[in-house]
């Protein structure tokens, strides 16, 4: 079973600044959705672990990235290969950087193929569930990058206020980010809506 | 005796006419209880919830299996992480496929290269082939513990392109065996009498694209289940199992275990169905008894669970019918068919490529054509293995035969039954020499239609399908005629691979007096809920003159019993033939035994002893002198009181008796000669309604008329009908294991798969008739199967509907989905009827 994703954004960010948030796992691993954990292999390896569920399957699903292609500042391609009880997921994540006079315009692709029984179970449920989780991915990045509002994105899930200040700080910290869970900390539900307009407001303030 | 060389025909009650066994009038003239609907001996245990199934089995020290399988159709293994595995609580072992495929061979392969070249391991070595292909076992102290401990063996795949479509698959753009170094399983042409005369001198010539017959399963009530032993301490092999055909399974299992086939044992008591699915689980058989050698001899348990079942136990094959062309003269008889045909066998031929030619055991079907020219080809593909699903091979032909009927009638504007009776064989004809030589043994398909029209009340139903058409409501009506082939010739599977070692059919069976005097029988097949046990007991009886209630037959299959053949298993529609002929005949041999003995014991002349029951229970009595011995006492003197007997009184009351079908092997080069011994038919007629809003076909009226030639019990029969109609209609309206591209089975449960319930059944208007069998002892012939019988009929039924919007039935299974999407197509497209409309349906969704 094949999704597609895609969209882009606006960040007042550099391009290169954008490009190191997302080619550091620590950073970028972490505005995954139901972030749990990250090993880092090397330099172009980590592994995440996520909270994922679709109705009663419900478990840790252990992510390995792979940094495909990297071109500073302007290109990016993550590979990655999931598993979980009921199935595998393959994925490729690609972010192609533009400089733009508001900062930078990130074109991103997704494309997911899941394997498994899972497909069967809950086949259904998948494309709404990861277009979700794309989304909350993607609005976890522009917040975490300072963001503006998507000019062609997936749906938002919330507006996003527009960011006036260019000079606004990277975040850092994962644990203030929207929609990243501390490690450790108490896991959501996977339907649980992630409240995004009062940490993104701070994260680009 | 062959078929070729029977007596003409004899006509009979029931029939037009038949062929006499030179047998039969004798057996017949005795029978009180052959024919009568005795209460089923099994029933008493089945239905108290006492059967003994192979997880009722409680071994002492035994362990539990579950396998790691592949989410992946098709991957190459990277590697495989069981570190974590093995240490958790009450693990033992943890196998891999690699580890496997250094202790054992791979299993053979019936058919030659290309084919012949694929590795079969009993779990995927360095590439998965289909989702579900076990790539690990677990074994534990525990199911839970094993369970837990197959969730962190770690596997790192490298995905491939999954090859999911037959006829792609033959490009060999992407090779799944590359021992084999293509796709392609086997091919092979047939062409009997004059195709090209045919078609120059044909009135109509009648072009189908595509039909496609889909991929489904009969999902049994219990799902595989094995234990096996390696016993360290006698190097045997014990396997507690419900394959279905283990006389098969062992001289697989034998070469690639290294081991002898008599240090394999095997045992099977009651069983929950199998329909063929369950033939091919011997590679779960050698992970369970390589696993217990790997765990010092403790039994292991792997138990399947309905997904497992779903996705990598067997399903049926699926099948393509191109560019067929249908010559008819002016009268709508068909003269000649040429098509090609494409098999897909999924990731393992295993029982393939069998299926390449068991079709041909039904070349022309129920009809007279004479010129026919075939190209077949098998291919592998990334979805799961198929097995020997009920019909096997047979139906997919039979089902295409039945289009193409249905097609050239409605091309030429004759009816459905008209069309039918210009084309059908007539029972006059019988015993029919097809044009590939099998011999069809008795049957009127003419007055099954008759039949199965005035149950269904066909001229009425043509009233009231004229005025609902004129209200704009979608109603068809349809008929299906089909042939179960029973009782195969292995030595067909030589015009497929000159090499193999098959051919004939047999089957054996024991009947002897046990030290008290009890008559008791066993049996090389493997009853499934067919009945095995009150058949037998029934024949028994009569022999005797008994009461099949003293019959004692002994439950399911085992070795150790020395009955078996090398062709013993419940398949291809044959234990009242092959099953109940050795029944018979160690029923015979017992009777003169006891006949010897008696007279002795007497002081009788064996003609004078006449057999009965007596004040003592079941006796030999001498009519002269009015004595008689009975059974104890006859046992007795055999088994423990015989010091006075005769030196040449040479009888141990222990009878075993092997029948052979009357089979030669087939010419090869010809594809020529008998495959089946015998030929049961089944013919339905639908009245189905398409919802005009849901599109949801609904059956409103239903018939189904058998002929199985001699009925030996006419309750089990009637059931077997109509469950062999539950599993058709669900086929052709419910199940589907269909695919993604990715290779994912969208039907891994029972919410998807959607297998027919009571609830859906329509109510079924059962008829009978008997052409008994010139082939068999009794008449009888083998049947269960149903031929497929309800897929055709509810094809024709929805063509009959939906011919005036334009739509041809092209694929076997029908949906309201994809009755609308074709309607939803043919309004697009304008009402061009004709060549417009020769596209399938599956090209129009």
């Amino acid at each position: 079973m094949a999704l597609h994703f895609g969209g882009e954004f606006l960040v007042q960010r550099s391009p290169e600044e954008v490009y190191d948030f997302l080619i550091d796992p620590n950073r970028f691993g972490s505005v995954l959705p139901y972030f749990q954990g990250l090993t880092v292999a090397d330099e172009k390896n980590f592994e995440v672990k996520v909270r994922v569920g679709i109705s009663h399957i419900r478990g840790i699903a252990n992510v390995r990235l792979n940094r495909a292609e990297a071109e500073r500042p302007r290109r990016l391609l993550y590979r990655g290969k999931g598993s979980l009880a009921g199935g595998s997921v393959d994925f490729t994540a690609g972010f192609d950087l533009a400089m733009n006079e508001e900062g930078t315009r990130v074109a991103w692709r997704g494309e997911v193929q899941v394997f498994g029984v899972l497909t069967s179970i809950a086949g259904g449920l998948l494309q709404p569930l990861a277009q979700k989780n794309a989304q909350k991915a993607i609005d976890g990045l522009q917040a975490a990058l300072g963001q503006i509002p998507s000019v062609s994105a997936l749906p938002a899930v919330s507006p996003l206020p527009v960011v006036s200040s260019p000079s606004a700080p990277v975040v850092s910290e994962p644990t203030i980010s929207p929609g990243v869970r501390e490690p450790g900390g108490s896991d959501p539900t996977p339907e649980q809506p992630i409240a995004l307009s009062e940490p993104a407001m701070k994260a680009g303030q | 005796m062959t078929p070729e060389k029977t007596r003409r025909p004899r006509k009979r009650p029931g029939a037009k006419a038949a062929l006499k066994h030179p047998h039969h009038e004798a057996a017949s003239a005795s029978d009180r209880w052959v024919g009568k609907s005795v209460a089923r001996k099994e029933e008493a245990r089945l239905l108290r919830g006492q059967g003994k199934f192979v997880d009722d089995y409680q071994l002492q020290g035994a362990l539990h299996l579950k396998f790691v399988r592949s989410p992946y159709a098709h991957a190459r293994i990277e590697s495989i992480d069981v570190e974590q595995a093995k240490a958790q609580p009450g693990v033992l072992r943890v196998l891999t496929g690699a580890e496997v495929a250094k202790v054992v061979q791979p299993f053979i392969e019936i058919g030659p290269a290309p084919g012949g070249k694929i590795l079969d391991y009993p779990m995927a070595v360095d590439k998965v082939h289909f989702q579900g292909e076990p790539v690990a076992a677990v074994v534990a102290e525990s199911i839970e513990a094993a369970e837990d401990a197959a969730e962190v063996v770690r596997v790192d795949y490298d995905s491939l392109p999954p090859v999911m479509d037959a006829e792609e698959a033959l490009g060999d753009r992407s090779i799944l065996h590359p021992s084999a170094g293509t796709n392609l399983v086997w091919q092979g042409e047939f062409e009997y009498g004059d195709v090209d005369a045919a078609f120059r001198s044909a009135a109509h010539v009648v072009e189908i694209d595509r039909l496609h017959f889909h991929r489904f399963s009969s999902t049994p009530l219990e799902c595989n289940v094995v234990i096996g032993q390696w016993d360290p301490s006698d190097n045997q092999i014990y396997f507690w199992c419900n394959n279905s055909f283990p006389a098969f399974a062992i001289q697989f299992l034998s070469p690639a275990l290294g081991v002898g086939i008599d240090q394999i044992h095997f045992q099977s008591h009651d069983i929950g169905g199998s329909f063929g699915i369950k033939i091919t689980n011997y590679p779960y058989m050698a992970v369970c008894a390589l696993a217990s050698r790997a765990c010092g001899g403790r039994p292991v348990k792997w138990v399947e669970t309905r997904t497992e079942h779903m996705t990598a136990s067997a399903h049926g094959n699926e099948r393509t019918f191109l560019d067929t062309r249908v010559a008819l003269d002016k009268k709508g008889v068909i003269t000649a068919i040429e098509s090609r045909h494409i098999d897909d066998c999924g990731a393992y031929p295993r029982y393939e490529p069998l299926g390449c030619i068991i079709w041909a055991q039904v070349l022309p079907g129920a009809y007279r054509t004479r010129n026919m020219r075939v190209q077949f080809s098998q291919a592998v593909t990334n979805k799961c293995p198929v097995g020997p699903n009920r019909g096997y091979s047979r139906m997919q032909h039979l089902w295409f035969l039945e289009r193409v009927i249905d097609i050239c009638g409605r091309k030429l504007g004759i009816p459905a039954d008209e069309m039918r009776l210009r084309n059908y064989i007539k029972s006059s004809e019988m015993p029919y020499t097809t044009p590939n030589g099998c011999v069809y043994d008795s049957g009127d398909y003419a007055g099954m239609q008759k039949l199965a029209k005035k149950l269904i009340g066909w001229d009425g139903w043509q009233g009231k399908i004229a005025k609902a058409r004129r209200q704009g409501r979608r109603i068809g009506i349809g008929i299906g005629t089909t042939l179960d082939s029973g009782t195969n010739n292995f030595g067909q599977s030589q015009i497929i691979n000159p090499q193999a070692p098959y051919s004939g059919q047999s089957e054996g069976a024991n009947v002897k007096l046990d030290i008290y005097g009890e008559i008791v029988v066993s049996i090389g097949s493997v009853p499934q809920g067919q009945g095995h046990e009150t058949t037998a007991a029934q024949v028994v009886a009569d022999v005797l003159n008994v009461h099949p209630d003293i019959v004692k037959v002994r439950p399911g299959f085992d070795t150790d019993r020395n009955v078996h053949t090398g062709h013993s298993g419940t398949y291809a529609s044959q234990f009242a033939v092959t099953g109940l002929s050795a029944v018979h005949g160690a029923a015979e041999n017992l009777k003169r035994e006891l006949a010897r003995l008696a007279a002795f014991a007497l002081g009788a002349k064996e003609n004078d002893l006449e057999f009965g029951l007596g004040t003592q229970g079941p006796e030999v009595k001498d009519r002269k002198s009015r004595k008689a011995i009975n059974y104890w006492a006859l046992a007795n003197l055999v088994n423990v009181n015989n010091a006075g007997l005769p030196a040449d009184l040479d009888v141990t009351l222990n009878c075993r008796y092997v029948y052979r079908a009357p089979f030669k092997v087939p010419d090869i080069q010809r594809k020529y000669g008998n495959l089946t011994l015998t030929y049961a038919a089944q013919l339905h007629i639908a009245v189905i309604e398409i919802d005009p809003e849901t599109y949801i076909p609904k059956i409103l009226d239903y018939a189904a008329v058998d002929d199985c030639g001699r009925v030996i019990n006419p309750a089990i029969v009637r059931g077997q009908v109509f469950g062999a109609t539950a599993h058709g209609l669900g086929a052709a309206l419910y199940e589907d294991c269909r695919y993604d591209e990715a290779g994912n089975l969208l039907a891994s449960t029972f919410s998807d798969y959607i297998p027919i319930t009571a609830l859906n059944m329509p109510r079924v208007r059962y008829g009978h008739m008997e052409s008994p069998s010139p082939f068999s002892y009794n008449g009888a012939k083998g049947m269960g199967e149903g031929g497929a019988a309800p897929i055709h009929t509810v094809c024709a039924a929805l063509q009959d509907a939906l011919w005036d919007s334009g739509v041809v039935i092209h694929d076997s299974h029908n949906t309201a989905d994809s009755i609308f999407r074709a309607l939803a197509s043919r309004s697009e497209a304008s009402g061009a009827v004709d060549q417009a409309a020769i596209e399938t349906l599956e090209s129009n969704t």
